[in-house]
């Protein structure tokens, strides 16, 4: 039997692979990125709870209301909470908005097909006709614009793909909190080994979607089409926030008539892992949004560390995406880890070559990416 | 009372500089602000006492120090000098307050700052022009020194430069003053406005001449400028705000006091040609600050273009465009006093001053977002936006100006045009879009960290845009100070032409026309008579009415 031996990779960012290879995250394995990592993920996590609470009260309670004047309260509406929510005193949801409709944009795995079905479109149609009945404009609307509600059925159906996944998302963060608490975590992988269990734990959970209109429950996405966790919403997610994103950036403007932005989507790479964050702290742009949310939990122990940098409080929304970045390559390289075609340990040079190129694959991706900056 | 604004200065010097035991750094710098403040509250007790309504010299100091040669010290105040002087103490103090806290041989950096202070408060002052041509020359050495110790990378080439610069400067104005007391047989250089009557114009052009020339090097006009770049890139961020809010002014200064108050005859006839040159001056700043890549050296050509107007202006001698110079002496002291601290501390934080590297420091997060604010309202304040000093003097001066040289005063207002044009390419370049500073070492474009502004760098220029604001939004507080005196002064030069012209009447003192009895007039072109009318834009204060 003849033995091979595997070229090393000649990719320019081939030392990348060989960590992964062994065991190693994309994030250097240093006790103060564990720190900000876990850190920033618990009060990810806090704020991801809430935009999921929300994101499923919006899918389930706000159905194809066309004015949902008050889709950010959860059903609680009152006075002081109105002023709070005026005195900007709340959780910026508009966050959550963005990224769901980063989804429904770029689309991918099962959802995005099961949303173009004929079985989805009679779903739609029947429980759009229990909705519009009796209202004599909306009705009619519909006639003459017959595509606009079923859009709005598929907006929907993103709210609450999203919020499940947030769901199962943030109990991953806040457990991985919990642990390193309790010392149990103290590595960068042990981070990842964590992201990874909770993602394959999760990996088959049904994806479904049902709402109730005048008392009657109709199933939208029921659990007979299939859909399960990861690779309809989880891979999807990655593909859609992380990688490409949409290119609104803040003080980078794209002119698209100009072609500065790419008319193929899969190739944009407007992304969280691609996000510069120094342009954090202008008004109304998406990455500051969830920034100054995650500012409000942020532990102790990280706001300690983020006040004895140079700027201390004044860049503190930009120290934090910082470290997000930083935790979302470790989210990356946890399902990067998890997808692999073959065991990392596999001894057949065929499956070696194949996860090689796998690697590759990924790393092609990463070379406009962040993935240096948070090497520092 | 006057001799105390030169004196405590030079009691701080003698201090700071003579002091037996080792002073701490600190102390050094505390001392030097309490001269400076000292100074400063003496300015403010003046000009409370002052009468707006006297035309004539105020405080008179006089006393005789070398009679044989003409010499004495004679001090007085007016209009004219009273804002000039509260803008040198307070722009020494705001020097001395943004000194860097650790610089190097303290006691003699301080010692020079207030030094200069004295020379300038003594200039302006001086009531005797060999007295002003001493404190005029004082001033010089210090702030060579402070260039050629405390500059930049090529801070010998720029003070051996503006040292040459400006001692021809004083040469050529003692060499008129030596003139103008020799031929008009006087045996004493005391300012004396009808010195010039006795001399035949010929003469009079000599010596204007040489005056123009020597303070067209100190204003600085082109083509006598090309110090100023140099100088300022290479001073420290006070120096700096002390030479464009301060030290050129002794220049324009010294154009109204003895250029225009002293030669009115051959002033009237040259007036085209000044105005010309003033419009020669403005555009080639102007569009020289165009192409300028070093913020600095912008600002500095902003301030050769903006000094020109208050040639035009001289130029005009009109009771209002008069008023318009002494407003944009101190409106420019202000503007570009508040530009070269900005600069400075976008210097301090980045490590450069260059438009073509430079981006995106209004970040709110890393950048310098209240520098970056201020910066914009001192540019808006130089371009001449309406509501802040930098509008009240320009209009003052184009107002007054327009209707005797129409022409070179539109061509002016060509130059405020293209203010904005190169400030605006300032704030884009540097302020604006993704930020981005010199790579340092290693560093990665995305890890852009600027050390935080503290606040003692923010005060000095806060307290001067409130100032801008406040003199944009109430310009009779200035105006009262000020327009009896420059009102006549353009009475006075037209009195002494009217006596010239009475070939051989002799006016005295006395023949000082009471500005209640006559208002000011001026004839003009068509035969017309231009009033200076302030009430247009300027409310008057109830003491002057």
């Amino acid at each position: 039997m003849i033995k091979t031996t595997l070229r090393s990779s000649t990719h320019p960012l081939a030392a990348y692979i060989e960590q992964l290879k062994t065991g190693g995250g994309l994030v250097p394995d240093r006790p103060e990125n564990v720190l900000e990592v876990v850190g920033i993920l618990k009060s990810y996590g806090v704020v991801l709870e809430a935009y999921y609470k929300n994101l499923l009260y919006i899918a389930e309670h706000q159905f194809l209301e066309l004015f949902p004047f008050f889709k950010y309260f959860n059903g609680e509406v009152s006075p002081a909470k109105l002023l709070r929510h005026w005195w900007h005193d709340r959780i910026n949801f508009e966050y959550a908005e963005y990224c769901m409709k980063a989804m429904f944009w770029h689309g991918g795995g099962g959802l995005d097909a099961y949303l173009d079905s004929p079985e989805f479109r009679t779903r739609a149609q029947s429980v759009i006709q229990a909705k519009v009945q009796g209202n004599w404009l909306i009705s009619g609307l519909n006639q003459l614009f017959p595509e606009f509600l079923p859009e709005q059925v598929r907006q929907f159906t993103y709210y609450s793909a999203l919020g499940q996944f947030w769901r199962v998302m943030s109990e991953i963060f806040l457990t991985l909190s919990d642990h390193y608490d309790q010392g149990k975590i103290e590595s960068i992988p042990q981070v990842v080994a964590h992201i990874q269990a909770g993602l394959v734990a999760a990996a088959t959970l049904p994806i479904t979607y049902a709402v109730t209109v005048r008392g009657q429950v109709y199933d939208i996405i029921p659990e007979s089409v299939g859909l399960t966790f990861l690779p309809d919403t989880a891979v999807p997610y990655v593909e859609a926030v992380f990688f490409r994103g949409t290119p609104f950036l803040g003080t980078v403007s794209y002119n698209a008539q100009a072609n500065q932005i790419s008319p193929d989507p899969s190739r944009f790479n407007y992304g969280a892992l691609y996000a510069d964050p120094l342009p954090i702290g202008g008004a109304g742009i998406p990455p500051t949004l969830l920034m100054q949310d995650m500012r409000h939990f942020l532990p102790e122990y990280l706001h300690q560390v983020y006040r004895q940098n140079l700027r201390g409080e004044d860049d503190l929304r930009v120290q934090i995406c910082q470290s997000f970045q930083k935790s979302m390559f470790c989210v990356t390289t946890a399902a990067i880890l998890g997808l692999a075609p073959y065991p990392l340990d596999t001894a057949d040079p065929e499956q070696q070559q194949a996860n090689q190129s796998y690697f590759e694959q990924w790393m092609d991706r990463f070379l406009s990416s962040r993935l240096e900056d948070v090497q520092a | 009372m006057l001799s105390a604004l030169i004196w405590i200065p030079i009691l701080g010097v003698a201090l700071l500089g003579f002091w037996p035991s080792p002073i701490a750094d600190n102390r050094t710098r505390r001392l030097a602000l309490i001269v400076a403040g000292v100074a400063l509250l003496w300015t403010i007790i003046l000009a409370s006492r002052f009468s707006a309504a006297n035309v004539g010299p105020q405080f008179l100091e006089n006393l005789p120090w070398i009679e044989p040669l003409g010499l004495s010290y004679k001090l007085s105040l007016d209009g004219l000098s009273l804002p000039l002087v509260a803008i040198n103490s307070l722009l020494t103090w705001i020097a001395i307050y943004s000194s860097d806290e650790s610089i190097h041989r303290p006691r003699l950096y301080y010692a020079l700052i207030l030094l200069i202070n004295a020379g300038v408060a003594g200039a302006f002052l001086a009531q005797n022009l060999l007295l002003f041509f001493l404190f005029y020359e004082l001033e010089l050495i210090p702030l060579y020194l402070l260039i050629a110790i405390w500059g930049g990378p090529r801070r010998g080439y720029a003070a051996t430069k503006f040292l040459i610069y400006t001692a021809v400067s004083g040469i050529l104005i003692l060499a008129a003053f030596l003139g103008l007391t020799g031929l008009s047989g006087s045996s004493s250089f005391n300012y004396n406005p009808l010195l010039t009557q006795a001399l035949p114009l010929g003469q009079q052009f000599l010596l204007l001449g040489a005056l123009l020339v020597g303070f067209g090097i100190k204003i600085p006009l082109v083509p006598f400028h090309t110090w100023l770049p140099d100088a300022h890139v290479e001073a420290s961020t006070p120096v700096s705000v002390l030479l464009a809010g301060v030290l050129l002014k002794l220049g324009t200064y010294g154009l109204l006091r003895f250029g225009l108050g002293l030669f009115p005859e051959a002033w009237a006839i040259w007036a085209p040609w000044l105005a010309s040159w003033a419009v020669v001056s403005v555009l080639y700043g102007a569009f020289t600050a165009i192409a300028q890549k070093d913020m600095k050296q912008m600002v500095a050509y902003s301030s050769i273009a903006h000094m020109g107007y208050v040639l035009l202006a001289c130029a005009a001698a009109t009771p209002l465009s008069i008023l318009g110079t002494v407003f944009q002496m101190i409106s420019h002291g202000l503007i570009s006093a508040l530009l070269f601290l900005l600069v400075g501390v976008v210097y301090k934080k980045t490590g450069s001053r260059d438009l073509n590297v430079l981006r995106g420091l209004l970040n709110t997060e890393r950048g310098l977002p209240l520098i970056g604010s201020l910066m914009v309202l001192g540019v808006m304040a130089s371009a001449g936006i309406p509501g802040m000093v930098g509008f009240i003097s320009e209009f003052l001066v184009f107002r007054g100006s327009f209707p005797v040289f129409p022409t070179q005063t539109l061509l002016c207002m060509v130059g405020t045009g293209l203010t904005s044009v190169y400030f605006l390419l300032l704030v884009n370049n540097t302020f604006f879009g993704r930020l981005t500073v010199p790579s340092q070492g290693t560093q990665r474009l995305g890890d852009v960290n600027l050390p935080p502004v503290q606040w003692v760098e923010r005060t000095p220029a806060i307290a001067l845009t409130i100032l801008i604001f406040v003199l944009g939004l109430q310009p009779g507080w200035m105006v009262r100070w000020t327009e009896t005196t420059t009102t006549a002064l353009v009475v006075n030069s037209t009195v002494a032409q009217v006596s010239t012209a009475a070939n051989g009447f002799k006016a005295d003192s006395a023949m000082r026309v009471p500005i209640k009895a006559a208002p000011a007039t001026r004839p003009l072109p068509n035969g017309e008579t231009l009033r200076s009318d302030l009430s247009v834009i300027v409310p008057r204060s109830g003491s002057n009415d």
